[in-house]
């Protein structure tokens, strides 16, 4: 059974390698917190499968019920931030202070 | 037991899988989030009940808070994860993400 | 040490880092780079160190990129353009990092190998550590035990550090109505707080347990992975929660400014203060085994894990209000009315 969780983690971080090219070449940056979200659960559940794996899965359920929320609170604190900055890319080059639009 | 276990990871990672392809390759962001918000939970739920089952080799209590345990996660990811999505959502439609729309064919 | 696992999480983590530096946005390599930490994480569980990891997901993956989105709040996620020319500074650049590197390796091959159990640390510390620890202090976590116990001096003035970040941001970012000097350009009006219902319940159902499992942490650092320093940026992180889907005026009404300096200084100096009581009793400064005189029925040895569990209640106090000050300032830009 070890072997096959560990094929199954394995398997697991390919997928998320797939989503996080969601989450770096999505055209804006809203596509990149949803890849970051994804990322954020997944790893929850790899962080229960790792426990498996060692045979002490006590240990490794604090952290997992830490991670489900931190998770969570990034990406409510992440889509927060749009409802003030309605603008999905930035606009322009150069370093300046707050334009009207930005 | 040991079945059960693998049959249910398994179904989980497949379904993970299909929520990779539906994030990858559909065409507008509303779209992407169906796929991502409704796969990521279920699979999430899908591999975390065989974790459960995985440690009723023996039954006595410490096993028994264990699974309670894991079972705590699975129903706050049950809670957070749908409201992260609409939170998401939410955020797209006020910044002013467009939808997709088909377009029109041409005529011959 | 799971090799298969360890190779596939250290790509994903080299290509998490290689995109936070090229993405054009700086809202965008914040997320990056707490999809870095979350990672990263993976990678100090997978060694088998746990403690670190929940340090690394509470502060690093959690609080870190909140405080990042913040700062891109007030701010501007636009990057300067990177200036084509000046060849002769990039390669006098590489250079002296590459001259850096060769010396620091060439002092490396004077340390012990990497894991050798002929090394001093290996042979004097560890087993000494190892076999001792539960015998001394009743406390099966070593980790917690060396950090509380074994070298308290480093944990009470990581605390003080931590004070002293906040006061910090403080002192750089507070600004009063009545000040006129340093008037940076204003935001056009921000808007009330964001009032969406769904969110608002579900933070209400989940702060309080999201409490309680802070203190489960704090208490529990005896046994399982924990201790003080993560019960503390969970409790703060939940006051972040309520700012975040309410106003930071609901947070403001509870924890004020004031009292948050005030924890934060009750927890150094409850730390400190265990100390001189222990200083008063006649040992030496952080030596626990004479607290059991004045604590009733315990031994010695009880006495460290109770003096122990002391400092760890003083930690999370100030790690709580010193996260929550830090986020009200950088959210706010220092007027502490509305913000993120």
């Amino acid at each position: 059974m070890d072997s096959f969780f560990i094929g199954i983690g394995v398997a697991l971080c390919f997928l998320m390698l797939l989503t996080l090219h969601r989450a770096i070449h999505g055209p804006t940056a809203i596509d990149r917190i949803m890849g970051v979200n994804v990322v954020g659960t997944k790893t929850t559940i790899l962080l229960v499968i790792i426990g498996t794996i060692y045979h002490r899965v006590d240990m490794f359920v604090d952290i997992a019920l830490a991670y489900a929320l931190l998770n969570f609170i990034v990406t409510i604190a992440a889509s927060r931030y749009f409802q003030h900055h309605k603008n999905l890319s930035p606009r322009g080059y150069g370093y300046r202070f707050r334009r009207e639009d930005d | 037991m040991d079945i059960v276990v693998i049959m249910l990871t398994v179904a989980g990672v497949f379904l993970f899988f299909a929520t990779t392809v539906g994030i990858l390759r559909f065409p507008d962001f509303y779209s992407r989030m169906h796929a991502a918000g409704k796969g990521d939970t279920l699979s999430s739920l899908l591999m975390l009940l065989p974790l459960v089952l995985y440690n009723f080799h023996e039954l006595n209590l410490a096993n028994l808070l264990l699974a309670m345990k894991i079972l705590l996660i699975g129903v706050f990811i049950f809670m957070a994860s749908p409201t992260a999505t609409h939170a998401i959502v939410d955020a797209g439609f006020e910044a002013g993400a467009k939808p997709w729309v088909k377009k029109p064919e041409e005529e011959a | 040490m799971i090799w298969q696992l360890d190779i596939s999480v250290l790509s994903l983590i080299v290509l998490c880092a290689f995109a936070t530096i090229m993405v054009k946005d700086l809202l965008s390599a914040a997320i990056i780079f707490g999809a870095y930490s979350f990672l990263m994480c993976l990678l100090w569980t997978e060694m088998g160190a746990v403690d670190v990891a929940f340090t690394e997901a509470s502060v690093g993956a959690g609080v870190s990129t909140i405080l990042f989105i913040a700062a891109a709040y007030q701010t501007t996620r636009i990057v300067k353009p990177r200036k084509s020319g000046r060849i002769l500074a990039k390669i006098l650049g590489l250079a002296a990092a590459i001259v850096m590197g060769l010396v620091l390796l060439a002092a490396e091959t004077n340390f012990p190998g990497f894991a050798d159990p002929g090394s001093p640390a290996s042979r004097h510390l560890s087993p000494y550590y190892i076999t001792h620890t539960l015998s001394d202090t009743a406390v099966p976590n070593m980790v917690t035990s060396v950090l509380a116990d074994y070298r308290g001096f480093d944990t009470m003035f990581e605390t003080a550090v931590i004070f002293a970040a906040g006061l910090a941001v403080i002192a750089i970012l507070r600004r009063f109505k009545h000040t006129g000097r340093c008037e940076l350009p204003e935001t056009y009006s921000i808007s009330a707080g964001y009032q969406d219902t769904i969110i608002r319940f579900i933070s209400r159902q989940l702060v309080p347990f999201m409490q309680l499992f802070a203190l489960y942490v704090v208490a529990h650092g005896h046994h399982s992975p924990g201790g003080g320093f993560q019960g503390g940026v969970i409790l703060g992180a939940s006051f972040i929660l309520l700012a975040i889907s309410y106003d930071l005026k609901l947070v403001m009404n509870r924890l004020n400014e004031k009292w948050n300096i005030l924890l934060g200084n009750i927890g150094v100096l409850i730390y400190a203060s265990i100390g001189f009581i222990c200083l008063l009793m006649g040992a030496n400064f952080l030596d626990y085994s004479v607290l059991s005189k004045i604590l009733p029925a315990t031994d010695p040895v009880m006495a460290r894990s109770h003096g122990m569990l002391g400092i760890e209640i003083g930690v999370a106090i100030a790690v709580m209000a010193i996260v929550v000050t830090i986020y009200l300032n950088l959210a706010s830009h220092g007027k502490l009315d509305k913000g993120l």
